[in-house]
């Protein structure tokens, strides 16, 4: 399917975040902004959803939890029981304030992977992953955003392009994709 | 725009104290010096005390069982335990005068032999009742026991009270400090709360300084230190492990520290204060960059005196006992408590309609302190509990026998309330939003700091002869009460704005 898409360029966050107010204001769609770093307060403008990747942080950290302490109980309670300074080993409870701060690491360590990497996934920006912004310039210090035709029946490209001219972009660039 | 305390929170805030005050007074003569006592048989127990009661005290107790007795029909005889053995020693010259020594302390051991007063009654043993057993039990509990003449709990819980309401107006001058020093923007509309709440500190001053001096004064023995028999190697009392001490914990070095902590915290609170109003009036950045330099300043006092002040008041209580992380655990308690009333002020006075520039942002990120010190805290209790339980050391490890085994629901419970409440409800982003949730949040961590210090002392004051009454309730509301109006008065002097600080704009516009 053919998709025609706008990239209009900046070169400052505050003009992308303003910009970017007054066409949501008019009706269009924004389909994604790139940006070398984060632009405070851009989620809501543009529609963005807030992340769910805290719960997904603490899913992986409670995992990490869990595994710890099954682990630690088969380990150090049930296969081979080792008796370290003469303190109990013959319950997990018992031996519990010992184990807590593996059960910390592992929560953290649990937590922490599993968060970077579904972070990578979900963006699709995984080591080796073809990069899928328009510009290798919005990894430096300019800022994008994309417009998808599909997404605006309401207006009509030149519509869009002349709004986008109104908000000081400093290039503008229609592509087709395929 | 200014806050001036209303009559209704005057009414409330001392309204408090004074009933705090009535329970004080009703509790303060409920203060029980146990004595303790074994089971032998149905008809002898023993009872056991080395305390220092008077003969006259001592005469009171044994009438006061006789009567309970009789009126279950039953006599009861005492004997003297150690007398006995003194007699039977008795060619043993030098053991006989430490007997008479120990009974100069005004101890005692007695055996009572309990005999029913009708003979008759031996025939209808049918519902006999083990009398001698509800006896122990009675001493138990503590309903046949002496009254305190030293008044412990009273002298503890006003060291408890002081200490803590003390710790969040220093809480909040470290805070001030802190905010200064890392010339933090967002906030600067918190900063006169923070204000308020520093000025309190006399309260916590004074306080302190009666309790250090009644214990100078012997007047209590909180610090046994203080003791000048336990620093005598003549008397009976000589207590080695505290003599080595006395470099540091002798009475004159610990005046000297005292009056060092107290004059730097108070002239550092009434000086931040000056600085602010001047900014006020006069404007510019001079007054600010010089309060950047004395923030970082006042850390650096903080962090030495901040460690040496809770061992100081608190871990010389157990005089023998030592912990290196014990000033940072004090620390992260009094910070944390601090917090709390920042936010508890900012939640009353933003629903007053006082403070308009404080948006949700601001009281979210109090409410992210909260959270992070309370993590804090149960880091640090968790790392000092449990390398003195893994290493088991003998003079380590006696803290916590005496807690866990006198104490054990407010040991473990502080750290439930402390960790596992604000961590299951103050995670999520919307509570730390929600006004509802903090006050209630808010209440129990402040309640459960206030039992932190409350085992903190006890245990090394009471040992096992705690209790949780009138007394331990009242002087928390009487404190609380006081400690309220303070704040809610000194608010009123100067506007609740600091309008000429550098970063306002950037506190007014904080959000995320």
């Amino acid at each position: 399917m053919e998709e025609k898409v706008i990239y209009a360029m900046y070169d400052d966050d505050d003009v992308l975040l303003n910009g970017a107010k007054a066409l949501v204001a008019e009706g269009v769609h924004i389909s994604d902004v790139y940006s070398p770093m984060p632009i405070h307060g851009i989620d809501p403008v543009i529609g963005v959803e807030p992340t769910r990747l805290g719960i997904a942080a603490f899913l992986y950290g409670l995992t990490g939890t869990m595994l710890a302490a099954i682990g630690l109980r088969y380990f150090m309670i049930i296969d081979w029981p080792m008796n370290i300074g003469g303190k109990p080993s013959f319950s997990l409870l018992e031996n519990i304030p010992s184990f807590v701060p593996i059960f910390f690491e592992f929560t953290v360590l649990c937590a922490a992977h599993g968060m970077a990497i579904t972070y990578l996934l979900r963006n699709k920006t995984l080591p080796g992953m073809p990069p899928r912004n328009p510009d290798p310039r919005t990894t430096d210090d300019k800022f994008v955003i994309e417009i998808n035709a599909s997404e605006n029946s309401k207006h009509s490209l030149n519509e869009i392009t002349a709004m986008l001219k109104k908000t000081g972009v400093v290039e503008m660039e229609e592509k087709v994709i395929k | 725009m200014d806050y001036q305390i209303s009559n209704k929170a005057k009414k409330v805030t001392l309204g408090l104290s004074a009933i705090g005050l009535v329970m004080v007074v009703l509790g303060f003569f409920h203060q029980k010096d146990y004595v303790y006592a074994d089971y032998v048989n149905e008809h002898a127990l023993t009872i056991r005390y080395n305390g220092d009661a008077s003969d006259e005290m001592q005469n009171d107790l044994k009438i006061e069982m006789n009567s309970i007795l009789n009126a279950k029909g039953y006599k009861v005889d005492f004997h003297d335990a150690n007398h006995n053995d003194s007699h039977n020693a008795h060619d043993d010259k030098h053991l006989h005068d430490s007997h008479d020594e120990s009974h100069s302390s005004h101890g005692f051991e007695w055996e009572a032999h309990i005999e029913s007063n009708h003979e008759d009654e031996h025939v209808n043993h049918g519902h006999h009742e083990d009398v001698s057993a509800s006896i122990v039990e009675m001493i138990d509990s503590g309903e046949i026991s002496f009254f305190d003449t030293h008044h412990r709990r009273f002298w503890s819980n006003l060291l408890v009270n002081g200490f803590f309401f003390f710790g969040i107006a220093l809480g909040a001058l470290f805070y001030l400090a802190l905010h200064y020093a890392t010339e933090s923007g967002w906030g600067v509309v918190l900063l006169r709360i923070m204000e308020g709440i520093m000025s309190a500190m006399p309260v916590g001053i004074v306080v302190l300084l009666i309790v250090f001096i009644a214990g100078s004064l012997g007047l209590h023995h909180i610090y046994p230190w203080m003791d000048s028999d336990v620093m005598d190697p003549n008397s009976s009392h000589f207590d080695k492990l505290i003599y080595g001490k006395k470099a540091y914990l002798n009475q004159p070095f610990f005046y000297l520290r005292v009056v060092a902590y107290f004059a730097t915290f108070f002239l550092f609170m009434k000086w931040f204060k000056k600085k602010s109003t001047q900014e006020d009036s006069e404007g510019g950045t001079e007054s600010h960059f010089k309060m950047y330099r004395r923030g970082a300043l006042f850390l650096v006092f903080f962090a030495v005196f901040s460690s040496t002040m809770a061992w100081d008041f608190l871990m010389s209580i157990d005089t023998h006992w030592f912990s290196t992380l014990y000033g940072w655990y004090v620390f992260s308690g009094i910070w944390l408590s601090g917090m709390v009333m920042v936010m508890m002020i900012t939640l009353y006075l933003r629903k007053g309609g006082y403070l308009p520039f404080v948006k949700e942002s601001h009281i979210h990120d109090v409410g992210k302190w909260m959270f992070a010190l309370s993590f804090l805290w149960s880091y640090l209790w968790f790392s000092q509990f449990m390398l003195i339980w893994y290493s088991n050391i003998p003079e380590e490890v006696q803290y916590y026998f005496s807690r866990i085994n006198d104490y054990k629901f407010i040991f473990f419970g502080t750290f439930v309330i402390n960790f596992v409440f604000p961590m299951v409800f103050l995670m999520s982003r919307d509570t730390k939003r929600s006004a509802g949730y903090l006050i209630v949040i808010g209440l129990i961590i402040f309640i459960g700091h206030w039992l932190d210090v409350f085992n903190l002392v006890m245990p090394g004051t009471l040992f096992d002869q705690w209790n949780f009454g009138l007394l331990e309730i009242g002087m928390f509301i009487m404190f609380l009460g006081i400690f309220v109006y303070t704040v809610l008065k000194a608010l009123g002097k100067s506007p609740l704005l600091q309008k000429n600080h550098p970063f306002l704009e950037e506190s007014k516009h904080h959000e995320f």
